[in-house]
């Protein structure tokens, strides 16, 4: 066009015209210029409307250009990608555990219609009692009477003591099982075949890691080994049981075995001693079927006050129920669902920070949008480009993330006690699917972050953009200062959360159980030599005492309805635990007696109650009462203080004690100072007694440490989560404040040279985040008291949420915060003025 | 004068007629256009360079930058085998309505 209106002038300057009005009459036949901008516009338009939103012509330049921001504003770039390699790898490790958790046993093949019997059971007075264990006649007697019963399994642990050869060693993880267990349960077997074991008695199958214990580099079936005195044939070796089994075990032995030995206990109705699995045909209607068998024991057995009802295999893992008698391997679905939310609050906070750095730069940006605009870019092409550059910067963090992961992945296993491997994850089948989620979750991940700032920065106006320096760095720094806020609570709650949850872990740890646990470490012998042998160790140096019982402190679960004693009310049954020790077992635990006296070694016939039992029972004065029941009649002769007898999960409930002889389990409290010495004490003595038996012992506070595995785990894994919260957010404060104070350099520089003091420019710049993380406190408390109080529900005994947890809490998030900000604060106060306004 | 509409519908035609004669460059076509014209058809020469492009990328007419050593670089036209085409059409629609009119006004066909 200029080349045209220079031959025109020429033209007319030929044809003498002065050189001012040649240019004007020039210009005056060129024509207006707005309609021709606008003829331009609409011829050159369909040229991005070939491709509206994606103009693939302009990707390589996309790209380019992305890269040159990467490059040229390295300190932002590290931050998002950092924060969001870190969200994103927990999101990775999180979803893993989650996915395993929901998984837990989906592996059988019949895992839909595979069910577990479980019993509620009613006393009066008492809230519904349920438990996991059945009778052991059961399981026929539902084959038998109903037809949705295809196939039934009981499944009875129990274990034995291996012997082959010299060497003989109580091997832990044996069940019972009946011939249909492995049809109905997928446990894939190696060698062997299990129909001799369906058909033989003592025959025995092992896991692959127990057969390569006892048969190193050889074929074990066949052979026959040694199990507390019998001899048994290994008729199969089985892969090991997979980590994500509610039953776990290490050897298989038929209950026909058990049967055998004990056939009047065939048609036992009276004692829950085992698990019983049934599996239904698939028409099955769950409710229906409920229907029918919820009477079955009562129909069976008089006075029963049990009614029963079917749970599904699926559920039994992550089950809201505390069972009594519950298999070891438990979680809580509560947990799945917490970690959940967190895992996606980080990615969040990470998200957050991304769109925050993006709009506050956005300056930098805005020129290059003014100028894309002015060249024809259309908005929705913009948005494209900044939402590819967010997805760009996410893929990065991607790959980033899939190394950390697999950096983390031995640590992680450690943490959660769960076997991941990213090799066998990726070869199997779930591979594809596991490879397009995380890509998946990457482009998510890349639109919500890049969202905000895609749709910001794309409305910037060209004239303003092109024209003003500073424009729209005011826009949308409201929102920027919510998002920091809405961080900083995510943050605090998680704070609030972890210290909720270790004070928790604390309390529970050093709870007043009503006995003493530390310094105990205990062993079972047979019952008529434990006298014996606690005699012996009672003369060993560093043992200050030795008491006997039936039963584990913790594990008190034999509990029966059929106590009777004068007064009671005979309509109402009344569920009391019950356990026997000999004299010396109160002194050993340390606990309190409340009212009468202890056992002496010449008492018989006699019993203890606890607080909570003399409440049930209804006695003011038990002390000289009678109780009646299986032991026959028996006189109170003392109340202990309550004491916790299961997990600190449920309420204490009422208990008898019983003075028994013959008791098989010997509990040794020792000096402190022998805590090295003692086991190898105990071995003396019992290789002095019992040369032929292997020697096996446990601590008492390690037990207890195992009961509470969940919150010690739940305890570890939200501390790490607070922590990186907190690191991701202080490093999105870190890159905001960063940004405010370079934009501000000038005006830092001139206070300072009017006399500013560093104090002043340090107040000025840290007072604005400061108090969005006031701000933040504020909203934080009363949600994480919500949460936390809630949680703690799950206790009968817990912590206080006391207002130090907050305080601890809110100093915490003030005092890294507070570091956050002032590093940059004090960099830019204390830098020389006349640098800063020379730059500028 | 010849209307607004009536010569922006007619430019397309006068256009690839125009380089149908020989190539030229911008200033050329619309000199040529004014002198055939006689005045009559009112263009500004701006409004020709849009219209230049659109051809372009309609690939009736293509273009490129020729460059002598005396004289300033022109951006020459030059219409191609689909613009002949085109043309064609465009004549042969033109011829119509120039029939109609003819018939209307009671004029002898001339051809």
């Amino acid at each position: 066009m200029e080349l045209h209106l220079r031959d025109h002038i020429d033209d007319l300057l030929s044809e003498g015209q002065t050189e001012r009005q040649a240019f004007n009459i020039a210009v005056q036949e060129f024509g207006e210029i707005k309609p021709m901008a606008q003829e331009v516009y609409w011829s050159q338009r369909p040229k991005s409307n070939n491709n509206f939103l994606i103009n693939t012509s302009m990707l390589k330049n996309y790209v380019k250009i992305a890269v040159r921001n990467f490059m040229k504003y390295k300190f932002y770039t590290f931050v998002n990608v950092f924060g969001l390699t870190v969200g994103l790898s927990i999101v990775f490790l999180i979803g893993l555990f989650v996915n395993d958790e929901l998984n837990f046993d989906k592996f059988h093949d019949n895992a839909d219609n595979l069910y577990r019997v479980v019993e509620n059971q009613y006393y009066a007075g008492q809230p519904v009692f349920p438990v996991a264990v059945t009778p052991i006649a059961l399981g026929p007697s539902l084959l038998q009477e109903y037809p949705e019963v295809e196939r039934f399994t009981r499944v009875s642990n129990e274990d034995f003591l291996f012997e082959l050869g010299d060497g003989k060693i109580l091997e832990r993880g044996g069940i019972q099982v009946d011939e249909h267990f492995f049809e109905m349960f997928s446990f894939p077997i190696v060698k062997g075949s299990v129909v001799s074991f369906k058909e033989k008695l003592n025959t025995l199958i092992l896991t692959e890691h127990l057969a390569e214990k006892y048969f190193p580099k050889e074929d074990p079936t066949g052979r026959t080994i040694k199990l507390d005195g019998e001899e048994f044939i290994v008729s199969a070796v089985i892969q090991d049981v997979p980590k994500n089994s509610h039953l776990d075990f290490n050897y298989i032995m038929n209950f026909q075995d058990f049967l055998a030995d004990n056939p009047d206990n065939a048609n036992n109705w009276g004692s829950n001693r085992l698990y019983t699995y049934v599996q239904l045909s698939s028409a099955t209607n769950l409710e229906n079927i409920n229907e029918k068998i919820k009477g079955q024991i009562k129909r069976n057995a008089e006075n029963s006050v049990t009614d029963i009802y079917l749970q599904p295999l699926t559920d039994i893992y992550l089950g809201e129920v505390d069972f009594v008698v519950e298999v070891q391997r438990k979680s809580r679905m509560m947990y799945v669902q917490v970690f959940s939310i967190v895992a996606f609050f980080i990615l969040l906070i990470s998200c957050i920070n991304f769109m925050n750095l993006s709009t506050a730069r956005s300056a930098k940006r805005a020129k290059e949008v003014g100028l894309r605009k002015t060249i024809g870019a259309h908005r929705r092409q913009l948005i494209f480009q900044f939402l590819s550059e967010s997805v760009l910067l996410t893929l990065m963090a991607v790959v980033l993330s899939a190394g950390l992961v697999s950096l983390l992945i031995p640590s992680f296993n450690q943490l959660t006690d769960k076997a991941f491997d990213l090799t066998t994850l990726l070869n199997a089948q779930s591979g594809v699917v596991l490879v397009l989620g995380v890509l998946g979750m990457a482009l998510l991940t890349g639109l919500l972050a890049g969202s905000y700032p895609a749709l910001f920065l794309s409305s910037v106006k060209p004239v303003l953009a092109l024209n003003s320096q500073t424009v729209s760095v005011k826009q949308g720094a409201l929102l920027r200062k919510l998002l920091v806020v809405f961080q900083f609570v995510i943050s605090v709650v998680l704070i609030i959360g972890t210290t909720t949850v270790y004070k928790q872990l604390k309390y529970i740890q050093t709870a007043d159980l009503g006995y003493n646990k530390e310094n105990i470490v205990y062993t079972s012998v047979s019952g008529s030599q434990s006298k014996l042998f606690a005699d012996k160790l009672r003369a060993q140096p560093g043992v200050k005492s030795v008491g006997l019982s039936n039963r584990h402190p913790a594990y008190v679960l034999s509990s029966s309805s059929g106590f009777q004693w004068p007064g009671q009310n005979p309509d109402e049954k009344i569920l009391m635990h019950f356990m026997g020790v000999d004299e010396h077992y109160m002194s050993t635990m340390q606990m309190r007696l409340i009212e009468g006296r202890e056992f002496l070694e010449a008492d018989t016939a006699v019993v203890m109650i606890n607080q909570r039992a003399k409440e049930m029972m209804g006695l003011d004065e038990p002390i000289g009462k009678s109780i009646t029941s299986f032991y026959g009649e028996a006189r109170i002769v003392g109340m202990v203080n309550d004491f916790n007898f299961k997990s600190i999960h449920s309420e204490i409930e009422p208990i008898v004690i019983f003075k028994l002889d013959r008791l098989s389990r010997v509990y040794v409290k020792y000096e402190d100072t022998y805590q090295g010495k003692i086991a190898a004490t105990m071995e003396g003595v019992w290789n002095e007694l019992f040369p032929d038996k292997e020697y096996h012992f446990d601590f008492l506070q390690q037990d207890f440490d195992d009961m509470y595995n969940a919150e010690e785990r739940t305890s570890k894994l939200s501390t790490y989560f607070a922590i990186l919260a907190v690191m991701i957010s202080c490093l999105g404060l870190f890159g905001l404040v960063s940004y405010a104070t370079e934009q501000r350099t000038r005006e830092i520089g001139i206070r300072k040279a009017l006399g500013a003091s560093v104090k002043t420019l340090f107040l000025l710049l840290t007072k604005d985040f400061a108090k969005l993380v006031l701000l933040s406190l504020l909203l934080s408390i009363p949600l994480g008291w919500y949460a936390m109080d809630s949680w703690l529900q799950n206790f009968a005994y817990h912590t206080r949420l006391d207002i130090g947890i907050f305080v601890i809490s809110g100093i915490a998030a003030l005092a890294i915060t507070f570091v956050t900000v002032s590093y940059q604060s004090i960099r830019a106060s204390t830098s020389s003025p006349v640098k800063a306004l020379r730059n500028q | 004068m010849i209307s607004k509409n009536l010569t922006a519908a007619s430019t397309r035609p006068i256009i690839l007629g125009v380089l149908k004669q020989g190539n030229s460059y911008g200033y050329l076509i619309i000199k040529r256009i004014k002198e055939m014209s006689q005045g009559k058809m009112h263009w500004s020469d701006g409004m020709l360079y849009p219209v230049l492009h659109r051809l372009e990328k309609e690939e009736l007419i293509r273009s490129e930058w020729v460059m002598a050593d005396n004289a300033r670089p022109r951006k020459y036209y030059h219409i191609t085998e689909k613009g002949k085409q085109a043309l064609m059409t465009e004549r042969d629609q033109w011829l119509q309505v120039n029939s109609v009119l003819n018939e209307i006004w009671g004029i002898e066909p001339t051809s």
